[in-house]
């Protein structure tokens, strides 16, 4: 629901249907309501055959890749030689997203009951949660709720460790995450190997997100089919996604919608539309990493896979920043870039330096220091960056200062010209 | 000046601490896996981490002392020097940015008496620091003092958030 | 069975590798060297410099050659547009914080972002009016200096130290482009195998202490040699400028030492240039010319009969050996050696390398013909010998009724009653070989001319040899070494063509005959 507003009657209320009720959150109020009775229902089927349901259901990663999540499971050993691990993705820290932190404060056992299923189906004993370390409410949360579930024996052989993280966006990556289970720095790992066949502790892994892992009890109970019928635009994407929408919006909070859904319907009905007197300049429709739309582009995209990248941008994590005209999209780019400068972990060159680069030049234009061949050499800077390096992190700095660029160009050219104020120092 | 060992020098792992943290070992196939868990204790029981806890660290999970210094310094919400009491993390990332979140930041600073990011007030009590995105965009400006998930300030909430602490 | 091939072509030059070869090394058969930084075929792969870019055919994005395994039919191009500007790209980003040192930079002339730069970077920097970033020099331990504003951050040092020394005591600091080299307050790097790092570092940022702004990198003459620390026999170049032996580095061997030596036989080679040399030979301590010198060492030896006993340094050659005992066949013959011993100290991601208990060269050369350990017994024996030779063991503390002919670099004083002392050259003065603790025989070049009249001592002895016996007289010291593989069981069949500059193992059943 458009939590932490009330629901709209436009959203397809799943995930988010316990939102805002602290009952939800304990053991008993999640039986309540039906909880763990898909678990109940997994742990009857073989393992292959759950994993066959999330398959045709069409349910895709939503942490940002939207990798179709049974042929990920579909990956691991089918036969087991080793220990197997699942790592649950709540590193959350794609600026603009905010749907994970709910589904964990809100529907900490349907995290559980998906992790589990999911723990059967690709034939793993341990998993670890990925907290981030900024999220102390859902950490507690989840760590009651954990602890409830084991007494209530719901957990049997499998074993759920919550894993605190510290501070570091990459760590969102699988592959960093991975490393940091392991004790190391963040780095991302070159693939291959994939995790599947290499991954935490060298062992076969699976990384989901934590909105994929709280669809599956609903996909198992109600059927692929019932999943594979949300789909209101394109049959590759299927089931509901929260939306987290943040900035310029009457209403932000996260909203569950079929994908498919129009944007501008999120945003002009479901969000309220613009604060008043204002208009809608651009939107990021998927985390900061995903090219920026204008404002006809935003009003014509349709939110799933396919639409996305017919305008030319990603669904992302579905973190949707709305920019007003009142927003400066030169700042606003400038402190994007410094945002992966700050995130880089510093093993390719690309990255490290560039994306630092990248933010000195847009901090120079703002302090009214830029040229005309700033422009260019942020392009040919960002075509650098993009596609040659160990993760898509270097690639996420540059999509906003190569669509900022196109889109709002008079925006810099204004600033390099003198005719906007400098508005930093050098 | 007396020999007694500070209360800084003392070692962290003993007694319920280190019970803690034979608990988490048993999480994890290797002793490396539990260094994250392990530093988190030392920063709650210390309030930052210091060289002399990291060679510590790594003498209690098999590390030498650069290996848990690079873990240490790669991720951000480990101190490495002593923070004012209350730690206030303000994200200013885009969508924050865009709700204001500099303005935020400025009254904070200003109410605090810490004056400059990232300096300890006079007080020794509270430090204000920039963060990236805390992942709560749709409640701007969420703000972290300590381990306290305190969502969406302004700047007009400012001073009744700081007195709360006092 | 053979390990299956694959066949590629790489800048049009069709090549065929083994399975699982990386593409970096098999650009190598194509006679193309990818630039790279971070790769080294001694360390694991860890594909963060992003410089070894490289279009493959039907791939949508440039492929790192060092981390992508070579495929049937793969079609790679290392100079396709897309390529150079991705490398271009590569090194532009170095270079925005990596300060202009190069006229104050020890590894100017050996540097690979030079190098690469020179080959394939923009004329100019973009990053104009933009500071760079600063951190100060940090002392690292006893040799290794780090200079964190030269860093390119390859991690080369780190995976070494964590990898194959087995001691990680770096790591990165930081992230971003704050990222640095860090070593905990409490550590050193002083690690027997630690000044590795410095041959590793591709730029100037890990220096060597030792080595710190004394030659410039082209002044340099690079000759092959084998270190003389300790029997493992790791290969090393010397470089010397001026006829001074200033650095020694390894040199690859991936039988002996891979790509390694460690800081002992690194930093021991001061003693090479030493200025206390005997420069003339003598007869009763008078110098004279070798004429008069070697007829009188021959009219001695042909003279005497009975016991005699020669006592060598396990640092002689082995032709100088062999030489030495051939010298002496007339006589009732002892023959020892001493061995100075120290602390082993492996390195442990190399399987059979150390630095050996045993502190010399060629103690297993020595063996090999016939020279034994039990140097008190012949220490006493030399007491009545009839003549008494030392080879090069300046420490020989001998009393005997008989004549001390004595072969050395330099002469101590308690050989001032030899007869004849003739002068030799030292390892880095002549051609030879030694033998490893392994049985490998490997060849060390002459490096720097011998001071004032010292010869090598194979010659000296291959003249006495001419003299006493009126026969073979040797050229060279391949000569003298085809006269021991002749003559020696263990190295038959070796030769110095065939041990080229990688050895060649002994035979396995080593006798010895005379």
């Amino acid at each position: 629901m458009g939590y932490p507003h009330k629901p709209h009657p436009k959203e397809t209320v799943v995930l988010s249907k316990s939102f805002g009720d602290p009952d939800a959150r304990t053991y008993k109020g999640w039986a309540k309501r039906g909880g763990y009775e898909a678990w109940k229902q997994a742990q009857t089927m073989a393992p292959a055959a759950i994993t066959e349901v999330v398959k045709e259901s069409g349910l895709r990663g939503r942490g940002g890749a939207g990798f179709p999540t049974g042929l990920k499971w579909s990956f691991m050993p089918k036969e087991k030689k080793k220990p197997h691990y699942l790592c649950v993705n709540a590193d959350e820290s794609e600026p603009g997203t905010f749907k994970d932190r709910e589904i964990m404060r809100w529907t900490p056992h349907a995290l559980l009951e998906g992790t589990l299923i999911a723990m059967r189906a690709i034939q793993a004993e341990v998993g670890y949660i990925y907290i981030r370390g900024e999220f102390t409410e859902p950490y507690a949360i989840m760590e009651q709720a954990l602890a409830e579930a084991t007494k209530a024996g719901r957990l049997g052989d499998h074993k759920i460790h919550l894993h605190r993280g510290a501070g570091a966006y990459i760590c969102g990556e699988e592959t960093a995450m991975m490393n940091s289970i392991e004790g190391k720095r963040g780095n991302p790992r070159i693939k291959p190997p994939f995790p599947a066949a290499f991954g935490v502790f060298g062992m076969p892994t699976t990384i989901n997100n934590v909105e994929t892992l709280a669809a599956v009890p609903h996909i198992l109970r109600q059927g692929a089919a019932w999943y594979k019928a949300m789909s209101l635009s394109n049959p590759k994407s299927t089931g509901t996604k929260l939306f987290s929408v943040c900035g310029h919006v009457r209403l932000p909070g996260n909203y569950e919608v079929t994908m498919g859904f129009p944007l501008k319907d999120l945003l002009h009905e479901l969000c309220g539309g613009m604060r008043p007197g204002r208009t809608l300049k651009a939107c990021i429709p998927g985390g900061s990493s995903v090219p920026i739309l204008d404002r006809e582009e935003s009003e014509s995209c349709l939110l799933d896979y396919e639409g996305c990248v017919e305008k030319g941008t990603m669904l992302g994590s579905g973190g949707v920043i709305v920019f007003d005209d009142s927003a400066d999209m030169v700042y606003q780019i400038m402190r994007l870039a410094r945002f992966y400068a700050h995130e880089s972990c510093a093993q390719c060159t690309q990255c490290r330096e560039g994306t630092a680069w990248t933010t000195k030049i847009l901090e120079r234009i703002l302090a009214g220091q830029g040229k005309m061949a700033d422009l260019d050499l942020l392009l040919d800077l960002s075509d650098n960056m993009t596609g040659k390096t160990i993760c898509v992190l270097s690639d996420s700095c540059a999509a906003p200062v190569v669509s900022g660029i196109k889109k709002f160009r008079t925006e810099f050219e204004d600033y390099i010209a003198g005719r906007k104020q400098p508005v930093m120092v050098a | 000046m007396s020999a007694v060992a500070t209360q800084e020098d003392a070692p962290v792992f003993t007694g319920k601490t280190l019970e803690r943290l034979q608990q988490i070992l048993t999480r994890y196939p290797t002793k490396q896996a539990a260094l994250l868990p392990a530093l988190w204790l030392v920063q709650e029981d210390r309030g930052w981490i210091s060289d002399r806890n990291m060679a510590e660290v790594g003498e209690v999970l098999g590390l030498t002392p650069a290996y848990v210094k690079g873990v240490v310094t790669f991720y951000t919400m480990y101190h490495q020097h002593p923070v004012g009491s209350n730690f206030v993390q303000v994200c200013t990332t885009s969508p924050c940015n865009i709700c204001g979140a500099e303005d935020v930041v400025k009254a904070l600073l200003a109410h605090t008496g810490a004056k400059e990011l990232g300096a300890t007030s006079p007080d020794g009590k509270w430090t204000v620091i920039e963060v990236e995105c805390l992942g709560a965009c749709g409640f701007a400006t969420p703000v972290l003092v300590n381990d306290e998930f305190v969502e969406s300030v302004s700047p007009e909430k400012v001073p009744e958030l700081v007195k709360r602490y006092k | 069975m053979p390990d299956e091939l694959i066949n590629l072509t790489i800048d049009d030059v069709p090549v065929s590798v083994p399975k699982g070869t990386l593409v970096i090394e098999a650009a190598k058969q194509a006679g193309v060297l990818v630039p790279h930084y971070c790769y080294h075929p001694g360390l694991p792969v860890a594909g963060v410099c992003r410089m070894c870019l490289v279009e493959v055919e039907k791939a949508p994005k440039l492929q790192i050659a060092c981390a992508t395994t070579v495929t049937e039919a793969m079609v790679v191009r290392t100079q396709s547009e897309q390529a150079k500007q991705g490398r271009m790209g590569v090194l532009e980003l170095l270079l925005i914080n990596h300060p202009l040192d190069c006229p104050i930079c020890d590894q100017a002339g050996e540097c690979e972002l030079q190098d690469f730069v020179f080959q394939e970077g923009r004329p100019g920097t973009r990053y104009t009016e933009y500071s760079k970033r600063f951190n100060p020099v940090e002392d690292f331990g006893p040799d290794v200096l780090y200079v964190p504003n030269r860093c390119i951050l390859c991690t080369r040092c780190v995976r070494f130290m964590e990898d194959v020394a087995g001691e990680p005591v770096i790591n990165v600091s930081e992230r971003g482009d704050r990222a640095y080299i860090g070593i905990h307050p409490n550590a050193r790097l002083d690690h027997p195998w630690a000044g590795n790092v410095v041959d590793l570092c591709p730029v100037g940022s890990l220096l060597s202490k030792d080595f710190l702004h004394k030659a410039r990198a082209w002044e340099l003459d690079k000759t092959a040699s084998i270190c003389t620390g300790c029997s493992q026999g790791c290969n090393v170049t010397l470089d010397t400028r001026d006829n001074v032996v200033v650095r020694v580095r390894p040199r690859p061997n991936l039988e002996v030492n891979r790509y390694f030596i460690c800081d002992h036989g690194r930093l021991n080679y001061r003693w090479m240039n030493r200025g206390d040399r005997i420069e003339a030979p003598l007869v009763r301590r008078h110098a004279t010319d070798w004429d008069e010198a070697l007829s009188r060492a021959a009219t001695v030896l042909r003279g005497a009969g009975g016991k005699a006993v020669a006592l060598v340094s396990p640092r002689a050659s082995t032709e100088a050996l062999f030489l030495a005992r051939r010298l002496l066949a007339r006589f009732e013959w002892t023959g020892a050696f001493q061995v100075v011993m120290g602390e082993e100290a492996p390195l442990a991601g190399v399987p059979n390398l150390a630095l050996r208990a045993e502190r010399a060269p060629n103690a297993r050369g020595a063996e090999l013909l016939g020279y034994s350990r039990d140097y008190a017994a012949a220490l006493a024996t030399s007491r009545t010998a009839a003549v008494v030779l030392v080879l090069d063991e300046p420490d020989a503390a001998i009393e005997t009724a008989g004549t001390l002919l004595y072969l050395g670099t330099v002469l101590p004083e308690r050989s001032h009653g030899a007869e004849v002392v003739l002068p030799i050259a030292n390892v880095a003065e002549e051609d030879g070989t030694y033998v490893n603790r392994d049985g490998r025989v490997q060849r060390y070049f002459q490096a720097k001319p011998a001071p004032g009249m010292a010869r090598p001592a194979w010659w000296v002895l291959s003249e006495l040899l001419a003299q006493v016996d009126g026969g073979e007289h040797y050229a060279s010291a391949a000569e003298a070494f085809n006269a021991l593989a002749g003559a020696t069981d263990a190295f038959h069949g070796l030769s110095y063509a065939g041990l080229g500059g990688a050895g060649q193992a002994v035979a396995a059943k080593a006798g010895v005959t005379a």
